[in-house]
C-alpha cells in the first residue's frame, strides 16, 4: 500500500468537514476519489499533500506513519497535487514555472537558463504536450496551464500524484490527452488520485474508486462494480432516475438574431437565430469560440463585423449595460468573478440589476425590495439562512441560483449561459436545468454553452458546435455525443497556444 | 458580534480611562475641544468611507482641503459675503473630486496614482496662487463656523452630525450607496451585471470631494487664516478613521457609524496623550500602532469566519 488513511477528522470553525475520511491507494492504480460539493474531497487530499493538517486520524505512507506539516514536507516524501485552480506564476515562462524553486544553477547561485530549457523541452517531448518551454503561462488556456503542472510534478520525481478536478476546464479532446497521461504515469508505478465530478468519465480511467459524503467514506473497491446510477446513489444517499429530464416545447418569435458576427481571431462570421421557449446548445473544445461568442454578443468585447437584433430591432451593443437594457442576461462561467459580489449579502445580489425596480427617486424602498428577496429565494428555492447571508458563503449551486433570480428581477429575456452547471454538485445541477426549463417555458430563450456533452445532448432543443471562431454544425434533438464530438473536432492542432508573441523570446538573441 | 463591537469598546475604554486619569478629561471646555479637533478629520472621513467602500482611495483630500480652504477665505478677503465664500470653498472642493473621479474612471488609472497626482497639483496651484502667503483679512463673524456654538454645542457638532446623517443615508438608503459597496466589493461582477460603474464611481469621489472642500472652510475658520500649507498629511488620519472603523481597503467594506467611532479614537488618542503629557512624538507612534492592531483584529476575526 502506497498511502493508507484512516479516520480523518478536521473542522474548520463550527464546520466539520470531514468525520471519517478513509483512502487507500496502491502503486501503480488510478484511484478516483468522487461526492458531491462539500463532500470532503478537496479536504482529504490537501491533508494528504500537506496543505492541511488533520484533527484526528492516522495518515500510513510507505508503511511509516507520517504528519506532515506543510506541502514541502509531502513533496519531499513524494506526493505531488495538481490543482484545481492554477498556482502557476502568469507573468513566467513554461520551463520557468516547472522548475520554479527547483531550478538548475552556475556556480554563484545564478540559474542555469539554457540547461532548464532544454530540460523542460525534453519533458515535454518525452509526454508528446502541445506546449513550448518559452512560451509565456498567461497566454495559455486552462487546459494548456494543467499540463505545466503535470510536467512540474512529473519532474519532481513524485510517487503519487493527486489530481483535483483536473478536467473540469478542459472539453473533450484534451480530456483524453489527460486520461492518456494518467495512464502513462500509472504504467510507471506512480499512484493517481483522481478528483472528478464528471461522473461519466470514470469508466474509462479508474481502477479503485473511494465515495465521501458528508464528510465520510461510504464506499471504497473496483471502480468497474458500480453503475453510474449506484454511484450516484452513493454520493447523494437517495435514488435519482434520470439527472435532468427536458419536454421539448414548439419554439416561439425570434428572441435574438445573430449575423455574420465577426471578432478575429476568436469569432469568424457567426449566424445563428435564437427563439422564445428554447433551448439551444453551444458545443465545442476549449478556445473555440464559445466563450468568446457570449461575451461580444453581451458587449463585453467589441466586435469588427456582424448585425445583431433583439426581437425583431436591429441593436448595438458595446457594453453589458446596454445589453441589460435590451433585454440580455449572462451568467458567466465564473460566478466568484464575474456573476455576484461574494462578501455582499445574498439579498444585495439578487436586486442589484434592478435596483430600479426597488426604488423611487434613487431611493430603495426597503419593504418592496425584502419582499423581492423573500419572493425569489422562495421562487428559486435558494437554500439560505437568511437574505443577509453572505453569497460567498452559499454552495455553488445556490450561488448560481443567485446569479440566474438577479437576471429574473431584471425581467431579461435572452440568456447566456456559459457552463451553467460548472462546479455545481449533482442534486443542484438537475435543480439548475429545471429552473432554465422553467425559464424557457415561460418564454425566455436561452443559449446554453457547455463542455459537457451528456447534458447538451439532454437539455437542448437544437445544438450548434463550434470549431476555431465558426460554427461547423447545427443538430437537432437526437444529436449524439459522437456526431458532436466530430463536428467539434476534426483538428485540433495548436488549439491550446492562444497567440501572441512568446515569452523569453528576448533570450534567443 | 464582540469582535466587530470592538471599535466601540475601545472608543468607550478610551473615554472612560481619560476620565480616570486626568481631572481636566471630563470638562465642557476640553470636550467640545476634542469636538472642533476632530471636526474636520471626520468630515472629510465621511467622504473617504463612501471612497474606500466604492474600492477607492483618496490621497488628494488635504491638498483639497487647502486649497478650497484658500480659495473661499480669497473670496471673503474679496468682498464676497460669508455664505457665498462658503460656496466657494465647496464648489473647489466638488471640482476637485469630479476630476479624481473623471480621471480614475475615464483614464481607467488607479486612484491611488491619480489621487497622488492631483495631491500634487492641488497643493501645488494652492501655493502658486497664494505665493506661499496666508489670507488674513477674514470678517470675525466667519469664526462662528468653527469655533461657534448653537445650543450650547459646538456649532460643527451639528455640522458634523448632519453630514453623518446624510452619509448614512447615502450609503444605506439609495441607489448610489448600494452601487457603491457592489462596486467596491467586486467590480468585474458590477461591470458584468450592467451597473453604471463609472458614472457612480465619479459620483462617489465628487461626493467626497464636496465634504473636503467644507471641511476646508471648518479649518479655515477655525485658524482664521486661509493657510496654503493646511492638511498637510492629513489624508493618513482620514484613511486611519476610516480603517480603524472597520472599512477595508479591498472595497466593500465599512459604515459611518465606525468611521466617527474611528476618528474620535484617534482625538481622544491625540487629547489624552496632551493633557497626560506624552510627547507628540510618541502620539504618532501610538496612532500608528493602534491603525495596525484594529486591521490585524478585523483581519484575524474575518479568518475565524472564513
Amino acid at each position: 500500500m502506497l498511502l493508507e488513511m484512516r479516520g480523518i477528522r478536521k473542522r474548520f470553525g463550527g464546520v466539520v468537514a470531514l468525520h471519517d475520511g478513509r483512502l487507500a491507494v496502491e502503486a501503480g492504480e488510478v484511484h478516483l476519489l468522487v461526492g458531491e460539493n462539500g463532500a470532503g474531497k478537496s479536504t482529504l487530499v490537501k491533508i494528504a499533500a500537506g496543505m492541511l493538517g488533520a484533527d484526528a486520524g492516522e495518515m500510513i505512507w510507505q508503511g511509516r506513519r507520517v504528519r506532515f506539516q506543510r506541502p514541502a514536507d509531502a513533496a519531499a516524501e513524494g506526493i505531488a497535487m495538481v490543482h484545481q485552480e492554477s498556482l502557476l506564476a502568469p507573468h513566467l515562462s513554461v520551463a520557468e514555472n516547472i522548475f520554479l524553486g527547483r531550478e538548475p544553477r552556475l556556480p554563484l547561485g545564478v540559474v542555469n537558463r539554457r540547461r532548464m530549457r532544454e530540460a523542460a523541452a525534453r519533458l515535454i517531448e518525452e509526454h508528446r504536450f502541445p506546449l513550448k518551454p518559452e512560451w509565456r503561462v498567461e497566454r495559455l488556456n486552462p487546459a494548456g496551464k494543467q499540463l505545466v503542472e503535470i510536467c512540474r510534478a512529473v519532474q519532481h520525481g513524485s510517487s503519487l500524484l493527486i489530481f483535483d478536478e483536473p478536467t473540469s476546464a478542459l472539453s473533450g479532446a484534451e480530456t483524453a490527452e489527460v486520461f492518456r497521461i494518467v495512464r502513462r504515469l500509472r504504467e510507471r508505478g506512480m499512484g493517481v488520485i483522481y478528483i472528478t465530478h464528471r461522473l461519466e468519465e470514470l469508466r474509462h480511467l479508474g481502477d479503485r474508486l473511494t465515495i465521501l459524503r458528508d464528510g465520510a467514506t461510504v464506499y471504497a473497491g473496483p471502480a468497474g462494480e458500480l453503475t453510474t446510477e449506484q454511484i450516484i446513489r452513493h454520493m447523494v444517499g437517495r435514488e435519482l432516475t434520470a439527472i435532468y429530464q427536458r419536454t421539448p416545447q414548439p419554439p416561439g418569435e425570434e428572441l435574438l438574431r445573430v449575423e455574420g458576427l465577426t471578432r478575429k481571431p476568436a469569432l469568424h462570421s457567426v449566424s445563428f437565430v435564437l427563439r422564445a421557449g428554447e433551448i439551444l446548445g453551444l458545443a465545442g473544445l476549449v478556445g473555440a469560440g464559445r466563450t468568446e461568442l457570449c461575451r461580444a454578443l453581451f458587449g463585453l468585447d467589441p466586435v469588427e463585423q456582424g448585425r445583431v437584433w433583439v426581437e425583431g430591432r436591429p441593436v448595438r451593443i458595446r457594453s453589458p449595460r446596454e445589453a441589460v437594457r435590451a433585454g440580455l442576461a449572462l451568467i458567466p462561467e465564473d460566478r466568484q468573478r464575474n456573476g455576484l459580489a461574494p462578501r455582499l449579502p445574498l439579498g444585495w445580489n439578487l436586486t442589484s440589476a434592478a435596483l430600479d425596480l426597488v426604488s423611487r427617486y434613487g431611493f430603495l424602498r426597503a419593504a418592496e425590495e425584502r419582499r423581492q428577496w423573500d419572493d425569489y429565494i422562495r421562487r428559486l428555492r435558494i437554500r439560505a439562512e437568511s437574505p443577509r447571508q453572505l453569497a460567498g458563503r452559499l454552495s455553488g449551486g445556490n450561488q448560481q441560483k443567485v446569479v440566474m433570480a438577479k437576471w429574473l428581477l431584471r425581467r431579461a429575456r435572452i440568456f447566456l449561459f456559459d457552463e451553467p452547471a460548472r462546479g455545481i454538485d449533482v442534486g443542484a445541477k438537475a435543480e439548475v436545468f429545471q429552473l432554465m426549463d422553467e425559464l424557457a417555458r415561460a418564454g425566455a430563450g436561452i443559449l446554453m454553452v457547455s463542455s459537457e456533452l451528456p447534458e447538451l445532448v439532454q437539455v437542448a432543443d437544437r445544438i450548434l458546435v463550434m470549431r476555431q471562431g465558426r460554427l461547423t454544425a447545427e443538430l437537432g434533438r437526437g444529436a449524439t455525443q459522437e456526431e458532436i464530438m466530430r463536428y467539434a473536432t476534426l483538428q485540433t492542432q495548436g488549439a491550446l497556444w492562444q497567440g501572441g508573441e512568446a515569452a523569453g523570446q528576448q533570450e534567443h538573441s | 458580534m464582540i469582535q466587530r463591537l470592538l471599535p466601540f469598546f475601545t472608543l468607550i475604554v478610551l473615554f472612560v480611562g481619560l476620565s480616570l486619569a486626568s481631572p481636566y478629561f471630563l470638562t465642557y471646555t476640553n470636550l467640545s475641544s476634542v469636538v472642533r479637533q476632530t471636526a474636520v478629520i471626520n468630515t472629510m472621513a465621511l467622504g473617504m468611507t463612501m471612497i474606500i467602500i466604492a474600492g477607492g482611495i483618496d490621497l488628494s483630500v488635504g491638498a483639497v482641503l487647502a486649497f478650497s480652504g484658500l480659495l473661499g477665505t480669497m473670496a471673503m478677503e474679496a468682498g464676497l459675503p460669508i455664505p457665498y465664500a462658503i460656496a466657494v470653498g465647496l464648489l473647489c472642493g466638488l471640482f476637485w473630486g469630479l476630476t479624481n473621479g473623471l480621471l480614475i474612471t475615464q483614464l481607467k488609472i488607479n486612484p491611488f496614482i491619480v489621487t497622488l497626482g492631483t495631491l500634487g497639483i492641488a497643493r501645488g496651484l494652492t501655493l502658486i496662487i497664494s505665493n506661499g502667503l496666508p489670507v488674513h483679512r477674514i470678517p470675525r463673524e466667519f469664526s462662528f463656523l468653527g469655533e461657534g456654538n448653537l445650543l450650547g454645542v459646538p456649532f460643527v457638532l451639528w455640522l458634523l452630525v448632519f453630514c453623518a446623517g446624510l452619509t448614512h443615508l447615502l450609503l444605506e438608503h439609495t441607489r448610489l450607496g448600494r452601487y457603491a459597496f457592489a462596486i467596491g466589493s467586486n467590480p468585474e461582477a458590477a461591470y458584468y451585471t450592467g451597473i453604471p460603474v463609472a458614472f457612480h464611481t465619479t459620483a462617489v469621489y465628487a461626493y467626497s470631494g464636496l465634504l473636503c472642500g467644507l471641511a476646508g472652510m471648518i479649518e479655515a475658520s477655525r485658524l482664521m487664516t486661509g493657510q496654503p500649507t493646511a492638511g498637510q498629511g492629513y489624508e493618513l488620519q482620514v484613511i486611519a478613521a476610516v480603517v480603524i472603523g472597520g472599512g477595508s481597503l479591498r472595497g466593500g467594506e465599512g459604515s459611518v457609524l465606525g468611521t466617527l467611532i474611528g476618528a474620535f479614537i484617534m482625538g481622544l488618542l491625540s487629547n489624552g496623550s496632551d493633557l497626560l503629557g506624552i510627547s507628540p512624538y510618541l502620539q504618532q507612534a501610538i496612532i500608528g500602532a493602534v491603525i495596525i492592531l484594529a486591521v490585524a483584529v478585523d483581519e484575524l476575526r474575518k479568518r475565524k469566519l472564513g
